[in-house]
């Protein structure tokens, strides 16, 4: 089966792409003894989840935090032994506000509680059970998450199993909560936040993660289920996590790759599969950008589906209606990444000398409105003018990363949203747009933090544009695709090709694209490699 | 004291009439109790002008559930459901899909193009193959695509919703049928189904479609009565809730009741006192009476007049009914927060005038049989969501959407000779206005203005023509009706609030935690618009629980 070209032994798998996920599922099927190889475009893995050199410092390009990475997968694979080192300050959300208060949310449900004291006594009174209610709701997603979703068409014992489980799960969820999440799964996150707190700034600062990377609004429905999800399988919760990796996410990527080649797998850098090869609707292997073919008994891809199957399997053999789904599986990328390197460390008006605050994640949304604002311009083509901003100062927790640079440089790392892939004015490489985006960005944090624009010494601007580009992810879309109500779990990326097998027989998919989706959390690549393993099995 | 009923029905809309027509044609004792003089709740027809009838709230029908129409033999009582055809979307110059040499696009006013889709198929694919060839050939597509959606949904609008929470698997068993028949379709229209559950409807129209205007008049259906735009998740399913229009098995087909919408509630009255309910005009109910967490009667505003009955049904949406009509203590915290919690914010108004001449469309003049189906203001997606965002932070739409019919090219009974009467749907009009704007009483004459202006802007002189105008804004509809907030729907249909959760999850199944207590109107599955399957089916769960079945007709 599966005759090889060019090599004399074929592989079991190669897996396209390596990124997180890609190097999970390599790492999982390696372990498991099967003679897999990653090929990578670019000269260096990671993908999104990379350290790189700015101004001679090294900064985190595009992810900043890890901390959603699947427990099971740290210690499957070993990670700590090959050298990943995690550091969770103690403030996971700093929110300064236009007045110069400030909302703060720690990992201390308690201390979180007793600050918001200051704002309304309801809040701080309402802030624990809100924080337990996303605990366990997010508990039944991480559930769902880690499941392979059931075969609807004919359900066979695991899927009846799976259901078992799942169905334990809800029902131990007790009746309120099972009734709440039923309820709250679709709707917007404006709403959810609205339910528990009465203050626009702490909604704001909590909604937000129901809309980061996604091109929705707060009023959006189903963003509440995005939030919901961003705090399943880590210790989220309420405010969500903020967890580095020291050495920034490159650490993370270096660490499943020794762990992937410690396990057997090779892995290729500089090597772009230009197209998968397939026979009688069966993958045969890939062909690179050179001309040269490889071949292997499975494809598993860690790009997105829709680059996977519009773009690199062949058109005749995915068919008319499939490569219909996949064109409208929905990327529209929104985020605006800008990395600084500042000769001192940003002084927060809201946060005074305390350094502490800064540590986790700083936040410019000063309410739901502001967002839904924010938004607005993203649906007819424009970025905002006021985007929401949030940032990163790694060098706080892991000063190596300045090592080199003089004492008090820092490196401030900024999502800006929302920034419209397409853009109906022009292009983002056009007419100094992205500079000017990222100024607006800048100002936006140098309106709470006085002195910021001055301080810069080095700024690399990255557009959804450039990640297309360089990244490959299409539409600029972080996450692969749209974590919206319409490409979740049963139906991510499409109904019917939830299982990680595409419509091509041995051919996977292994990336964000698949359930449950973006984010670095290990989880589809870990999921994708079990049912790999499994249909290996059964074929023997 | 006052004589004993078995079942007393509070609001005579179209579904409370629905539930006591079935109720008595069982053999129950039961009287209707209506706070107006008139019957049919947001479904009823008055004289606002001397001559001029309207159908002052709810202007069209499609929904109304066949197997009603049948059971209750309708026609037999009055019903006469004239059909409308086709949707006319007059545009702006410029607008067309080949621009005229020397049109000015900032001319607003000028003579624009149009689009113009009839219940005459080929007519429509012509016109659409005007505009784009690729959006005809996939309009067939979409129209079999949809019309098998329906068909498959069709059937859960007829059952009692399972409770998912439930530990008796009975409830559940519904949900076995649905699987199975879902698992039957073919994947394709899996996926659809799916999609139409969770896209906007402008996301899932755009994966067949490319023709602007065409999309915005499509999308449209997906936002009438909810406060969400188009590009909203969960706009799609409010679509497909209007493509199970039916009349006389057709799908996706409108019409207008003759002599208005009223025209259905007295049909269903009459059908009722046929078969012996009561019914009570001027009539407000005050409170539920309860009594050991028992329902036991109601009292009547005014008189203070007490009325027992063995059963109390609640027409009225969930917040009237739990928040205002029982007295506090009868029901635990929770679920009162959850009923506080079911949203309303009423997103709609309605504009209804008297003109001595038919509006003349610069894109499309004359009277033709353009006139006489819908006219529909919704030139652009980006315009309709742009209403929206007007709506989001408080105020009504500047250039609002607006559904226009004029009833009297279909029934010249409506107005006097040579004079027309206009029904005005629009949206947005939020509730809850911005507090700069004051409230609704100081904003009406400002909406109605917009309204007549954005006509204008499409039918120049329209403003002239007008004898009379009636505006109903969200704030006129909950005083007049007591439709919560003004939403014409009793609640919204957003995804958290359809099916199991509708009014809220655990109590979806018709019965609420007071016993013998039961809603039937369209706080409960399967939503709003004129359907009756609400009214019919919370009926036959009181008397499957009473141990009664339906009588035969």
């Amino acid at each position: 089966m599966g005759a090889g070209v060019g090599a004399s032994r074929p592989w079991d798998a190669i897996v396209v792409g390596g990124g997180h996920n890609g190097l999970v599922t390599a790492a999982y099927l390696a372990r498991a003894g099967r003679r897999t190889l990653v090929l990578e475009r670019r000269d260096h893995v990671g993908g999104a989840a990379e350290t790189a050199d700015l101004g001679g410092v090294r900064v985190p390009r595009l992810a900043d935090t890890v901390g959603r990475i699947r427990p099971s997968v740290v210690k499957d694979l070993g990670l700590r032994a090959h050298g990943l080192k995690l550091v969770a300050p103690g403030v996971r959300v700093f929110a300064p506000q236009p007045d110069g208060r400030a909302i703060t949310l720690w990992s201390d449900t308690a201390r979180t509680a007793a600050g918001l004291r200051d704002w309304s006594g309801d809040d701080a009174a309402a802030y624990p059970e809100f924080d337990r209610l996303v605990r366990s709701l997010g508990k039944l997603l991480a559930e769902l998450a880690a499941r392979t979703p059931p075969d609807i068409r004919a359900p066979g014992i695991a899927d009846a199993l799976t259901g078992l489980k799942l169905g334990r799960t809800f029902r131990g969820l007790g009746k309120h909560d099972a009734r709440t999440i039923l309820r709250v799964l679709p709707m917007a996150v404006a709403d959810f936040v609205a339910e528990a707190f009465e203050t626009d700034a702490l909604r704001a600062a909590i909604a937000w993660r129901g809309v980061r990377h996604s091109f929705l609004g707060p009023w959006s429905a189903g963003s509440t289920a995005i939030l919901l999800g961003d705090s399943a399988g880590n210790d989220g919760g309420a405010a969500g996590q903020t967890v580095f990796a020291i050495g920034g996410p490159g650490a993370l990527s270096d660490a499943l790759a020794a762990a992937a080649r410690a396990a057997g797998a090779e892995i290729r850098c500089s090597a772009e599969v230009v197209s998968i090869a397939a026979r009688d609707n069966r993958v045969t292997g890939v062909v690179l950008a050179g001309g040269e073919e490889i071949g292997a008994a499975m494809v598993v891809s860690g790009l997105d589906p829709k680059r996977t199957l519009v773009g690199l399997a062949d058109p005749v053999t995915v068919g008319p209606t499939m490569r219909w789904r996949a064109a409208n599986y929905r990327t529209p990328g929104v985020v605006v990444k800008v990395n600084l390197v500042v000769d001192r460390l940003p002084r927060f008006t809201a946060a005074g000398d305390d350094d502490q605050l800064v540590r986790g994640r700083i936040l410019a949304a000063p309410g739901i409105d502001a967002i839904e604002r924010a938004f607005d311009a993203a649906k007819y083509g424009r970025a905002s003018d006021t985007p929401v901003v949030e940032a990163t100062i790694p060098s706080l927790v892991d000063p190596a990363l300045v090592a080199d640079a003089p004492d008090g440089t820092h490196v401030v790392s900024i999502s800006a949203q929302y920034a419209p892939a397409t853009l109906r004015g022009g292009a983002w490489d056009e007419d100094g747009r992205a500079d000017a985006f990222a100024d607006r960005a800048v100002g936006v944090l140098d309106d709470l933090a006085p002195g910021l624009t001055a301080s810069i010494v080095a700024r690399e601007v990255i557009t959804p544009l450039d990640l297309e580009r360089d990244y490959g992810l299409t539409g600029g879309h972080p996450l692969h695709g749209e974590q919206s109500l319409d490409q979740f779990f049963l139906w991510r990326p499409f109904f019917g090709s939830a299982r990680y097998r595409l419509p091509i027989d041995g051919l996977y998919l292994c990336g964000s694209g698949a359930h449950p989706g973006g984010g670095i959390t290990g989880q589809p690549g870990q999921n994708a490699a079990r049912e790999i393993l499994a249909d290996l099995k059964r074929r023997r | 004291m006052a004589e004993r009923y078995d079942a007393v029905i509070i609001g005579g809309g179209h579904n409370g009439l629905v539930s006591a027509a079935y109720l008595a044609r069982a053999g129950m004792k039961t009287l209707v109790l209506e706070q107006r003089h008139v019957l049919g709740g947001a479904a009823v027809t008055e004289e606002l002008f001397p001559g001029f009838r309207f159908s002052v709230f709810s202007y069209v029908v499609s929904l109304l559930r066949p197997v009603i129409i049948r059971e209750l033999q309708l026609p037999r009582h009055g019903l006469d459901i004239l059909p409308l055809d086709g949707t006319f979307t007059p545009l702006h110059e410029g607008a067309g899909p080949k621009p005229r040499p020397g049109a000015r696009a900032a001319d607003v006013t000028g003579s624009g193009d149009y689009l113009w889709r009839v219940n005459d198929h080929g007519r429509t694919i012509r016109e659409l193959r005007r505009w784009s060839a690729t959006d005809a050939d996939a309009y067939e597509e979409y129209g079999q695509l949809m019309v098998e959606m329906a068909r498959f949904i069709k059937p859960i609008l007829g059952i009692t919703p399972p409770d998912l929470t439930s530990l008796d698997p009975r409830p559940l068993l519904p949900l076995g049928g649905l699987l199975r028949s879902f698992q039957q379709l073919p994947e394709r229209q899996q996926a659809v189904f799916v999609q139409l559950m969770t896209m906007s409807a402008a996301d899932f129209l755009d994966q067949w479609f490319e023709t602007d205007p065409l999309k915005a008049t499509m999308s449209a259906s997906g936002i009438i009565g909810t406060y969400l735009g188009v590009r909203s998740p969960g706009t799609a399913y409010v679509l497909l809730h209007h493509y199970m229009g039916e009349i006389d098995g057709a799908f996706r087909a409108w019409g207008i009741p003759k002599g208005g919408t009223g025209g259905i509630s007295n049909a269903i009255g009459s059908a009722a006192r046929a078969l012996g309910a009561e019914i009570r005009t001027e009539a407000p109910v005050e409170r539920i009476l309860v009594h050991d967490g028992r329902a036991v009667g109601v009292a009547l505003a005014g008189s203070g007049e007490e009325i027992r009955a063995d059963v109390v049904l609640s027409s009225v949406d969930a917040r009237r009914t739990f928040i205002s009509l029982i007295e506090p203590g009868h029901l635990d915290a929770e679920f009162t927060e959850e009923i506080r919690r079911f949203k309303f914010r009423g997103s709609s108004g309605k504009v209804n005038m008297a003109v001595d001449r038919l509006p003349d469309f610069s894109c499309l003049p004359g009277a033709g049989e353009h006139l006489r189906g819908a006219i529909s203001f919704s030139p652009s997606i980006d315009g309709m969501e742009q209403a929206y965002d007007d709506a989001k932070y408080g105020r009504f739409s500047a250039k609002p959407y607006i559904d226009m019919i004029i009833p009297t090219l279909v029934d010249p009974t409506m107005a006097p000779p040579g004079k027309h009467v206009i029904s005005c749907f629009v949206q947005y009009a939020p509730y809850k206005l911005a507090s700069e704007l004051g409230t609704w009483d100081d904003q009406r004459e400002a909406f109605g203005d917009a309204v007549v202006n954005r006509i204008s802007e499409f039918a120049p002189g329209f403003k002239d023509s007008i004898l009379f105008r009636n505006v109903q804004t969200p704030l006129d509809i909950e005083r007049t009706t007591g439709l919560t907030e003004g939403n014409i729907f009793q609640g919204e249909l957003t995804l958290e609030q359809l099916f199991f959760n509708r009014p809220t999850p655990g109590y979806a199944r018709f019965k609420t935690p007071i016993r013998n207590l039961w809603m039937c109107g369209s706080s409960t599955h399967p939503g709003g618009g004129i359907m009756g399957a609400n009214g019919r089916i919370a009926a036959l769960e009181v008397l499957r629980s009473r141990g009664r079945r339906p009588a035969a007709a």
